[in-house]
């Protein structure tokens, strides 16, 4: 039994696929008679077959060997490309994390987007993208890898650009695709150059090929930064995380496992990169500088949002920072655990966020209040993943960040300062969020708000008891220290900084009107952060700017260089013959002048090198 | 067996315009396809009866005909040529299906169409040089009058432009043809691996050259390219489907058959240049697409940005190099066979292909939807997303020339995420926002889509994810041939795989 199942383990990712593929008849609008929902049915139904196949194989494979699934898929000449596949514990439970969350993800939907007519091409993409997801979490080879990676790339870009009819969602589809493609490429060259130097693209093999490669430093690091750039395109690092923040014009459901596992599988992609990694210390001190960089700058973005979703978008990029100084540190243990943390803990605040957008049809922090009363659920989910994200109570990310304390305490103060910085800065950003969303006075949108539909509420509540459970759930796993070993003073010095961040949060003067400080310093600092360091308009200034500039020179070239030419060539022999027919007078001698001058001069090339 | 697929369009062309009672265009229409699905079946019988492991050219037919000019009638298939001829075969009945029904002179267009497919088919088949030229220029002729008849406002301009670069085109093969068979001393122009070994390296380098020049403008390779965009600017539908789907494909098999082919030594010589050549090539058709507001001169241009990828590969020359060359030109095939089967659509339900005036599309009552989401497979397959052929062919293509020409094929795979860039620009444009409105301020619903515009671009896409997704099934055909093409003794003298650490130091020096 153990076997057929360990055998069968790659289907998973392929039930969500087949979801996709149900569903056509209703989104190609071959069938309109039952309304959409039938293809939502079969797409959870799958799901939810994922989930416990995968539950069942995650039994098979606890406390047992990994399976490895080889299939060799292309074979020409020197190149052997294979698609194969690890089942372990670890793989299989992330695989489980991913499916979980995309039933609970779908099941919201079914609520949030029940007035919608395209539910069924959003179906078909969600089973698309948990088919993607899922499939990379069991990847073993960085060629199957990729392609998932980009399949996540098309999906985000279909999934954000689904209503499509918006301006502000064409863009933020455009630039989602354009800035992971950016990321991609550069992953690809590095994909390509791995191929051919160490023959194989199986994770095993490179990982083998990395004891004895003689690379000079300068391929090495080349290689190294290739490599990571898929991941930052992914997991949305400075400089390409523009889109995750635009990504939030799309629906809200797509956004949960957006703001968890998607950005999570680009970090899980970087910590299975790591070994190679090892071999290129500029690539290791990149990942170090731009998680610095995006940790404590996104978090600083973050608090400046007025949109809810943007808010949080940020504080994503900014924990996805940690995980990226985790890998350059080479602890890679805590990054998987702050991943497993901040995922269950940020899907449940999307989930909490999607029901206030839902009921109050706006996304803008400065229309809410007094929703805590009318929203009891959503107010509870909201509490219970901003405990979880940040490290106050021994919640999910509590343990992380003391993780992340307890390696860098004594040799890194500065990491140390910055995991404490992030702390704080989220539960200033979360008080901030809670005290404008759920207290104060109601405004026109939030007076009348009814808690969510059912759909929406199970979900959501469920999320809180796995939330909640988290802890135990890691501690089971094994992720957890024993208490002797826990390092105090650092433990102490977390939930300090929680605390003072919560006590700034708490007293911060909240406007509720867009306002911009009359104090000129303030007022830099306010627009710098909430336009997110102004990075759209750099890559105006500079990559677009280069791209377009030279197309449209490429254009003019084109049309007046060497289009031109062919014209002139075309023009000078007509011209030529057009003059020339005047010469056609009628008297023979000019025409044996012709002839002799043209012979003569003929003549003279032909001897030119007897003289 | 082979003859048949030469005889049938061949006759089919004669019937249709001799044959009375065919004034009617549906019926022409009908006994066109008919005879093109027929040529179809048959390729594929013959694959079935396609032996994969033998490396030379099978169903070998010969005929003499003019002995005394070292003309044969001799024709053969191989791995390289049989699935082009698949493609080919493939393109016309989509073309011919794919005509508007009420074609004007519709006995001449499908004679026309007919005629092209022999063309291109003995093209694919001949095994002699002379023979492989009369079929090349004969060609030419029923695409000059289908875009000159059947084609857009400035089809004069366009026809006479592409008539006369593909003469040029000819002369020059016809040059290195007959200079090759005269210095080296042979009794006909058969093809024979063996034809340049005699000649010195400046004879062969002048030859190639002519080669290069001949295939370069059909491939067509900047800065020969103008007359393409310009062509199927003008040319209808189905004529771009073939042309850019078939007949720019002639230009690559022409340079691997002839020029790798007989030239190795010169190639191998050149290679470097021509992979260089290569790059501009990609980065100039990427970079001049992003400013096109015309959506079929953006398709055209992305046409000369990817057979640039060719050439690259074509210029490594490696076992897997050359795999890739075929994979390619199919994958090429099909996708800008598509694409330009979509903006087809577009144009005839909406009178334009502007995309500074085009939006919305994707308007699932009123717009184009699925011709929207097949759009959107088109562009992402040439793109190169995994899970369609576009992306195993790219890769293939930069995974076997990077050992050889690292810093070249690393700046071609800048022209695939250029790709991305116009491509996307393409859909975001025409197919996102808000559907056009009318200067009354009224939603323009278009005209319902019907399955004879959208069952062949569904055809398409669906092989695009099938090959996608088992390349096997493309590259089982060539493999054979391919290993016994770049076997031969002068390449392999001058080619052997690069060690690791060879490869590592030319990266570096780089």
């Amino acid at each position: 039994m153990n076997d057929i199942l360990l055998q069968t383990g790659w289907w998973v990712p392929c039930y969500g696929l087949l979801g996709a593929l149900l569903t056509l008849p209703w989104s190609m609008g071959l069938v309109k008679r039952t309304g959409p929902r039938p293809a939502a049915y079969f797409n959870m139904f799958m799901t939810l077959v994922a989930f416990i196949h995968g539950t069942l194989l995650f039994r098979a494979t606890w406390h047992h060997e990994p399976v490895e699934l080889v299939l060799h898929w292309l074979s020409i000449a020197d190149l052997d490309l294979t698609l194969n596949v690890e089942l372990s514990s670890a793989t299989v439970g992330s695989m489980e994390l991913v499916t979980g969350l995309s039933i609970l993800a779908q099941l919201f939907a079914l609520g949030y987007m029940e007035k919608d007519w395209a539910l069924a091409r959003f179906y078909a993409l969600m089973g698309f993208f948990e088919a993607a997801i899922s499939g990379l979490a069991i990847s073993n080879s960085l060629f199957l890898t990729y392609a998932f990676l980009e399949m996540l790339t098309l999906s985000t870009y279909l999934l954000v650009g689904f209503w499509y009819a918006q301006p502000l969602v064409v863009t933020a589809a455009r630039d989602a695709f354009l800035t992971k493609r950016v990321g991609d490429i550069l992953l690809l060259m590095g994909v390509v150059t791995l191929s051919a130097l160490a023959g194989s693209l199986d994770f095993p093999d490179l990982y083998d090929w990395t004891e004895t490669a003689q690379l000079s430093p300068l391929v090495a690091n080349l290689l190294g930064l290739a490599l990571i750039a898929g991941p930052i395109g992914k997991c949305a690092q400075f400089p390409l995380h523009l889109w995750l923040d635009e990504a939030m014009e799309g629906p809200n459901p797509a956004s949960i496992l957006r703001n968890s596992v998607v950005v999570s599988a680009g970090a899980y992609v970087l910590i299975q990169l790591q070994p190679i990694l090892n071999l290129a210390p500029v690539a290791l001190m990149t990942l170090v500088g731009i998680g610095m960089i995006t940790a404590v700058g996104e978090s600083f973005v973050a608090i400046a949002q007025v949109d809810i979703k943007r808010a949080f978008s940020h504080s994503t990029s900014a924990y996805l920072g940690l995980v990226f100084i985790a890998v350059g540190m080479q602890w890679t243990n805590f990054a998987l655990l702050l991943l497993f943390a901040h995922a269950i803990a940020k899907s449940l605040l999307f989930m909490s966020v999607g029901s206030i957008v839902l009921t109050t049809n706006s996304q803008d922090l400065t229309e809410y209040g007094g929703l805590w009363s009318r929203m009891p659920v959503t107010t509870s989910a909201f509490v219970v993943g901003s405990l979880s994200l940040v490290g106050l109570l021994p919640l999910g990310c509590f343990w992380a960040f003391e993780r992340g304390l307890d390696i860098f305490w004594y040799d890194q103060p500065l990491l140390s300062a910055i995991i404490l910085l992030v702390n704080g800065l989220s539960v200033i950003s979360l008080t901030r969020i809670f005290r404008l969303v759920f207290l104060g006075p109601p405004q026109p949108k939030t007076r009348r708000s009814p808690e969510v539909p059912w759909t929406m509420a199970v979900p959501m509540v469920s999320l809180i008891i796995v939330t909640l459970l988290s802890p135990l759930l890691m501690h089971n796993l094994g992720l957890l220290p024993n208490w002797e070993y826990i390092n105090k003073s650092a433990g102490i010095t977390l939930i300090a900084s929680g605390l003072m961040g919560l006590i700034i949060g708490g007293t911060l003067e909240l406007q509720k009107s867009k306002s911009r400080s009359i104090k000129k310093p303030i007022r830099v600092v306010q627009d710098m952060l909430s336009y997110d360091f102004y990075i759209d308009r750099l890559y105006g200034f500079t990559i677009v700017f280069l791209v377009s500039s030279l197309s449209r020179f490429m254009v003019w070239f084109d049309r007046y260089i060497v289009d031109g030419a062919v014209n002139a060539v075309g023009f000078a022999s007509v011209f030529g013959g057009e003059s020339l027919k005047y010469s056609a007078s009628g008297q023979s001698q000019f025409y044996v002048l012709t002839i002799l001058i043209g012979v003569s001069v003929l003549g003279l090339l032909l001897t030119w090198t007897l003289w | 067996m082979l003859s048949v697929l030469l005889w049938i369009p061949f006759i089919g062309a004669v019937v249709l315009i001799v044959l009375p009672g065919l004034q009617d265009s549906r019926r022409a229409q009908w006994v066109a396809l008919l005879l093109a699905t027929f040529a179809f079946a048959w390729t594929i019988f013959l694959g079935f009866q396609f032996d994969f492991s033998a490396t030379g050219s099978q169903f070998q037919e010969r005929l003499s005909w003019l002995e005394t000019l070292g003309l044969q009638y001799q024709v053969g298939v191989d791995g390289l040529s049989y699935p082009l001829v698949v493609l080919n075969n493939l393109l016309t009945c989509v073309a011919i299906y794919g005509s508007d029904p009420d074609k004007e002179r519709p006995r001449f267009y499908y004679s026309l169409l007919l005629l092209l497919n022999f063309g291109v088919v003995g093209a694919f088949l001949s095994e002699n040089l002379l023979l492989f030229f009369l079929f090349y220029e004969i060609e030419l002729i029923p695409l000059y009058f289908l875009i000159a008849i059947w084609g857009g406002a400035r089809r004069g301009y366009a026809a006479t432009k592409f008539l006369i670069y593909t003469a040029v085109s000819g002369i020059a093969i016809l040059g290195s043809f007959l200079g090759l068979v005269w210095l080296s001393g042979a009794e006909s122009f058969a093809l024979q691996r063996d034809l340049a070994e005699t000649l010195t390296l400046t004879q062969q380098l002048i030859l190639l050259g002519g080669l290069l020049l001949g295939f370069g403008i059909k491939i067509p390779l900047v800065p020969l390219h103008t007359w393409l965009p310009d062509a199927h600017v003008e040319a209808s539908t189905p004529v771009s489907v073939l042309l850019a789907g078939v007949l720019l494909k002639l230009g690559t098999y022409g340079l691997l058959r002839f020029g790798l082919g007989l030239f190795p030594e010169a190639w191998s010589v050149l290679a470097p240049y021509l992979a260089t050549w290569a790059v501009v090539s990609v980065l100039y058709g990427a970079l001049t697409a992003i400013a096109q507001t015309d959506m079929k001169k953006m398709v055209a241009y992305s046409s000369v940005g990817h057979m640039g990828y060719i050439l690259l590969a074509a210029a490594a020359n490696t076992p897997l190099s050359l795999v890739a060359v075929i994979v390619q030109m199919i994958s090429h095939g099909l996708i800008s066979a598509l694409l330009f089967l979509l903006v087809g659509v577009v144009y005839t339900k909406t009178g334009t292909r502007d995309l500074t005036v085009l939006r919305g599309l994707l308007n699932p009552e009123r717009g184009l939807p699925l011709i929207g989401s097949l759009m959107v497979v088109g562009v992402m397959a040439s793109a190169g997303i995994p899970g369609m052929v576009g992306f195993i062919s790219e890769f293939l293509v930069f995974r076997s020339s990077l050992p050889v020409f690292p810093v070249q094929t690393l700046l071609c795979m800048i022209g695939t995420g250029l790709t991305a860039v116009y491509f996307l620009l393409l859909v975001n444009r025409a197919f996102f926002g808000r559907l056009i409105t009318r200067s009354d301020g009224k939603v323009v619903t278009l005209a319902p889509v019907i399955w004879r515009e959208r069952s062949p671009a569904i055809l398409l896409a669906i092989l695009i994810v099938v090959f996608g997704l088992q390349p096997n099934w493309l590259v089982d055909w060539t493999r054979a041939t391919i290993a016994d093409f770049s076997g031969s003794p002068a390449v392999l003298a001058q080619r052997t795989t690069l060690p690791e650490a060879d490869l590592a130091r030319a990266i570096t020096l780089h």
